[in-house]
């Protein structure tokens, strides 16, 4: 439905300023030598009524958007329906002076209203044309809005997709944990209190701007790793022991980002967590001709109660090895009693 | 002033981070009329603890290798009042349950450990201790079956798993778990255990006897018409009517 036929007050603003028109076009009649009750009834009951073909233009706005239609498409289009706007005009003015010639008292002055025809017609072209751009001003002004708006709920949608990528990243109990060992520090060791709130911080602007990404390198992955194990061998103590062998040669391959992080999350709270005296991980990264490999051991204690919620962390990865790599990467996870093992295997790209 | 308040909270601090202690055991030493007389970085020794030290309170981490809060709860919740320090919010309507005095949520605040300290002693006024018998059943996994009985004999705690489990007696105010030529007691009621394990793998054969299927060689009728079951290892245990029932449709 046409916006200005959908509210009774805007109806009612726009028959107004038509009859403001309709007063100026009586004004210039009078000029004419008509009088002015003899220049308002020719003129105002055929423009109200071509008010409401007005209305049409909106469609012509519609069908003939300025943003994909061209210059010549749009004038065309205004032009053609200017013209047959003004013609219907030109019908009513004909039925309605029809009607007045059948009235005795007026019939002696129709053929004075007639002079003013041509006159009326080219106003009424006019005014078809200006009805049509004032749509289009506003028609471009809602579009403007309506972009803004979207651009600013995209703008939401993407920081909501950064948080939640950071909360499937980051286990807000590994936080909270974290808190808690940084508030032991402050009564005992300031300056490690402070070194805890520093590597934290890291960890978390690193977190959050690789997950933005599509891929990083090996060497940025690692160093998040190393963050990462920092802040735990601080919460674990002697507990947490971590071995590593990286080849140099891995050090420059892409690798979509937090592909390690979670598997030595759980690594640390699956197996070490769980060990009265802790144990060691072991990470290995190997580059092979253009394989790239990537694994984790970690000891666990035989005897534990096996975790439900274990494993979300890594179906995440091997979902997204899936999306990125198709079947070309594979990640294996292998459990046994004593230990954990998940190996990822993915093609070595290097960014040239 | 009653005279209970005058004498000190006798404290064990357990977690299995050193820096959860630590933190714990700060706030204990500004509190008046605290002491830490222990500090506990696993389950065995918080239990080791309760029986060699007997304090008032256990402020407990729930995730901690071997044993958890809630299996410590199980294992001396009579004796002695819990408090569970955690990062975990998902436990505390479990915690209530098994009647836990108080449940903290890390990082700890000193304020809220005073406010549980002081709901610790207003406790001990009225004479309670802290778990009641229910305690035991909650402190079942939440989903799922018991995966082994834990069970104390004074300091020490033996973990079995429950395929060790040949068949469990009622005695009185205990049970008895019989498993690998060995008897452990433990204070709870049958229908408690009963609940607690799988119900295809152990069925409650006699109004004091839970068998495990997995031990059953056959049913026999002595010479008074009363049946009996055969174990693997010979022994034979009364099976009432309604228990043979229970049998016949399982088998």
């Amino acid at each position: 439905m046409h916006p200005i036929l959908a509210r009774l007050e805007r109806l009612a603003g726009y028959l107004a300023l038509w009859g403001a028109v309709g007063v100026f076009e009586s004004a210039v009649l009078t000029q004419q030598g008509l009088t002015w009750p003899e220049a308002l009834v020719q003129v105002l009951p055929p423009l109200l009524v071509y008010s409401f073909v007005c209305l049409s233009a909106w469609y012509v706005c519609r069908a003939t958007p300025l943003a994909t239609s061209g210059v010549p498409r749009v004038l065309t289009a205004s032009i053609v329906a200017a013209w047959v706007g003004a013609a219907l005009w030109l019908a009513l003015n004909e039925a309605w002076l029809a009607t007045l010639e059948s009235m005795p008292q007026v019939t002696p002055i129709i053929p004075r209203f007639r002079t003013q025809i041509p006159f009326l017609f080219a106003v009424s072209v006019m005014l078809y044309l200006l009805v049509l751009s004032v749509h289009y001003v506003v028609l471009s002004f809602e579009a403007f809005r309506t972009a803004e708006r979207q651009q600013l709920e995209l703008q939401v949608l993407t920081r909501d997709a950064e948080l939640r990528a950071l909360r499937a990243q980051v286990d807000p109990h590994f936080l909270y944990n974290c808190l808690n060992s940084i508030s032991a520090l402050t009564g005992s060791d300031a300056a490690a209190a402070r070194r805890m709130c520093l590597l934290l911080a890291e960890f978390l602007r690193t977190t959050l701007r690789v997950s933005m990404q599509q891929s990083i390198t090996m060497a940025e992955e690692l160093s998040l790793a190393e963050r990462f194990l920092s802040i735990e061998q601080v919460r674990f103590g002697a507990r947490l022991q971590v071995e590593q062998s990286i080849d140099e040669h891995a050090l420059e391959c892409q690798v979509p980002p937090l592909v390690l992080q979670p598997l030595l999350e759980n690594a640390v709270g699956h197996g070490i967590a769980g060990m009265v005296e802790g144990g060691t991980i072991r990470l290995d990264v190997v580059r092979r001709g253009d394989r790239l490999s990537i694994t984790v051991e970690n000891p666990r204690d035989p005897d534990a109660v096996p975790r439900k919620r274990g494993g979300v962390g890594l179906e995440n990865v091997r979902k997204r090895l899936a999306v990125v790599f198709g079947g070309a990467a594979r990640m294996d996870a292998a459990a046994s009693p004593t230990g954990f093992r998940v190996a990822i295997d993915l093609p070595s790209t290097v960014d040239a | 002033m009653p005279e209970t308040s005058s004498l000190p909270l006798r404290v064990a601090v357990v977690d299995d981070e050193p820096l959860a202690r630590a933190v714990l055991c700060e706030f204990l030493s500004v509190e008046p009329n605290v002491e830490v007389v222990a500090q506990c970085a696993n389950g065995f020794e918080a239990v080791k603890a309760v029986s060699e030290l007997t304090p008032d309170l256990l402020l407990l981490d729930v995730q901690m290798p071997k044993l958890d809060g809630f299996e410590v709860l199980d294992l001396v919740g009579r004796d002695v009042a819990v408090v569970f320090t955690t990062a975990y919010d998902q436990y505390a309507l479990r915690a209530f349950e098994v009647h836990a005095v108080d449940y903290l949520l890390k990082p700890v605040s000193a304020e809220r450990l005073s406010e549980a300290l002081a709901r610790v002693r207003e406790r001990l006024d009225r004479g309670e201790r802290s778990a009641s018998p229910g305690a035991m059943a909650a402190a079942k996994p939440r989903e799922g079956y018991a995966h082994r009985v834990l069970v104390r004999d004074g300091p020490r705690v033996h973990v079995i798993p429950v395929d060790k489990i040949d068949y469990v007696q009622a005695q009185d105010d205990y049970v008895c778990f019989r498993s690998e030529g060995k008897d452990y007691l433990k204070e709870q009621t049958l229908a408690e255990v009963e609940t607690s394990l799988d119900p295809a793998a152990f069925v409650r054969i006699h109004r004091s006897y839970l068998l495990n299927l997995a031990r059953l060689v056959r049913v026999d009728q002595d010479e008074r018409e009363n049946r009996v079951a055969v174990l693997t290892d010979g022994r034979r245990l009364p099976v009432s009517r309604a228990g043979y029932t229970r049998l016949n449709s399982l088998l």
